[in-house]
């Protein structure tokens, strides 16, 4: 009996030692399993990957990732709404377990949160009126084209556009939209997530002609979740495979999972 | 404590330079058309032609009642619709035109509505023929009145010119988001480009005012 209790005692200590020297942060798998609910932070204010909608419910291309990923866990999703700024401090704060919040993957956030495959991705390319017969960078030399200042887009346009080629910087993407749509311009740099709400608006008048680059998006966990990591993992690599993803993504992105995407490590 | 850092903005003054010649062409262009659509509107306001002045109301009500950025949008993204395409150059000298003629419109219908009815008898008696007396009697005094108004108005265009960059049109405020996009020093750019518009306002002042003393100052001498 008292050995019993003393053998206790012991355990006790050392597991509250180890889960002190644990980051107080990781998600805890078994946690997640026994509670039936995972906390999933999300952007709700960048369409089409993470919205609102009309009853303030957080919905989207992230929502039905998330919504996806919490069933292959057998577990509810319970949605945090979070900023572009303070998701990962979200994160690292143990406030969320994981985050489909359209966190592109960098080095430098790679060094404060793990992430899993890639599930979604921004590709820039340059777009412009079908029968535009442009297919290289070499093609724009003549041409016009139409960039938001300072984008992504901008320096990438900047970066391969030959000699003679004329760049008119906009304020914004819709600003450099509203020359392609009026016909000032023939050619626009722009991220496939805004391509999309242009073909809405014209459909079938303008077409890619050759990407510029592309960014990819995973799910995030906190360092030490490797249970939990390997759980979102395997999700996504079933997912990626299965349809599950391409089903999401057409539904709000208009086409299956890109490939840059799907071949993405 | 913020430390400065000019280089940025010396390295690539040439290119601010040449967005300063840009923008006082620009300015410059509108101001002569401008006062050619404002001389125009403010005859038309003042003759005895009914449609005519409704005409010349209509414009400058939706002129002076609307904002600058939205006429621009309209002329740039709008007009293209009905088949009428201009460079963002044009169309922003366009803008600028048909701004400044409806604000011009008023002020030298003031100006001419100044000049006493006896004046223009006076100019009868004499026997002056109605072309001189239009430009002698009417025009040059109405002018010579409402000179100052007229001028700070073309100064106000000069520094309402920095919003063509909305449509891609380039301009000096456009060399320095474009410097600022690619080097980040935004508060040495921005005090620089302060500093010279204020440049630009001060030179086109003294313009004005030695365009004064040649022409509307009184004996007048022709």
């Amino acid at each position: 009996m008292k050995l019993n209790r003393r053998l206790f005692t012991a355990l006790a200590a050392s597991s509250l030692a180890l889960g002190l020297a644990m980051p107080a942060s990781a998600a805890d798998l078994a946690a997640i399993e026994s509670a039936g609910t995972i906390k999933v932070g999300m952007l709700v204010d960048f369409p089409p990957f993470g919205i609102q909608d009309a009853s303030g419910t957080p919905d989207g291309y992230d929502a039905d990732v998330a919504k996806a990923l919490a069933e292959s866990l057998g577990v509810q999703a319970q949605i945090v709404p979070v900023t572009g700024p303070n998701r990962i401090p979200y994160l690292l704060s143990g406030q969320v377990d994981v985050l489909v919040a359209s966190l592109g993957i960098t080095e430098e956030r790679a060094q404060r949160v793990d992430f899993s495959a890639p599930y979604a991705g921004i590709s820039i390319a340059v777009y412009g009126a079908t029968g535009t017969e442009v297919a290289e960078p070499a093609d724009l030399a003549g041409q016009t084209i139409a960039v938001a200042r300072a984008s992504t887009q901008d320096t990438g346009v900047t970066e391969v556009a030959p000699e003679g080629t004329e760049i008119r910087r906009f304020d914004d993407d819709a600003s450099a939209v509203q020359a392609l749509l009026s016909g000032q311009v023939n050619l626009i740099g722009l991220s496939n997530v805004v391509f999309l709400q242009v073909d809405k608006v014209a459909a079938g008048k303008f077409d890619k002609k050759f990407d510029l680059s592309s960014q990819v998006q995973g799910i995030a966990v906190a360092p030490g979740s490797d249970a939990l990591l390997e759980k979102v993992n395997a999700f996504v690599q079933t997912a990626r495979s299965d349809g599950t993803l391409d089903e999401i993504h057409q539904k709000w992105l208009g086409e299956p999972l890109p490939d840059f995407v799907k071949t993405a490590e | 404590m913020y430390q400065f850092n000019f280089q940025p903005v010396f390295d690539n003054l040439d290119l601010l330079l040449y967005g300063a010649w840009l923008t006082v062409r620009l300015s410059f262009l509108a101001m002569i058309l401008g006062l050619v659509v404002s001389l125009l509107g403010a005859v038309a306001k003042t003759s005895g032609i009914r449609p005519l002045r409704w005409l010349v109301d209509v414009y400058v009500e939706v002129i002076r009642n609307t904002p600058f950025l939205i006429q621009i949008f309209f002329i740039f993204f709008g007009l293209p619709a009905v088949g009428i395409s201009m460079s963002p150059n044009t169309a922003a000298l366009v803008a600028l035109v048909i701004n400044v003629g409806a604000y011009g419109t008023e002020i030298i219908r003031a100006g001419i509505e100044s000049i006493p009815k006896g004046q223009i008898e006076a100019g009868r008696a004499l026997g002056l023929s109605p072309v001189h007396i239009f430009r002698y009697v009417v025009v040059v005094p109405a002018l010579r009145n409402i000179y100052p108004a007229l001028t700070s108005q073309f100064i106000y265009l000069m520094l309402t010119s920095s919003v063509v960059s909305v449509i891609s049109a380039n301009d000096l405020a456009s060399a320095g988001a474009d410097l600022n996009a690619r080097t980040f020093a935004s508060f040495e750019i921005y005090l620089v480009l302060t500093v010279m518009y204020f440049l630009l306002a001060l030179g086109f002042s003294t313009l004005f005012g030695v365009v004064r003393r040649a022409f509307f100052t009184y004996p007048a001498s022709r």
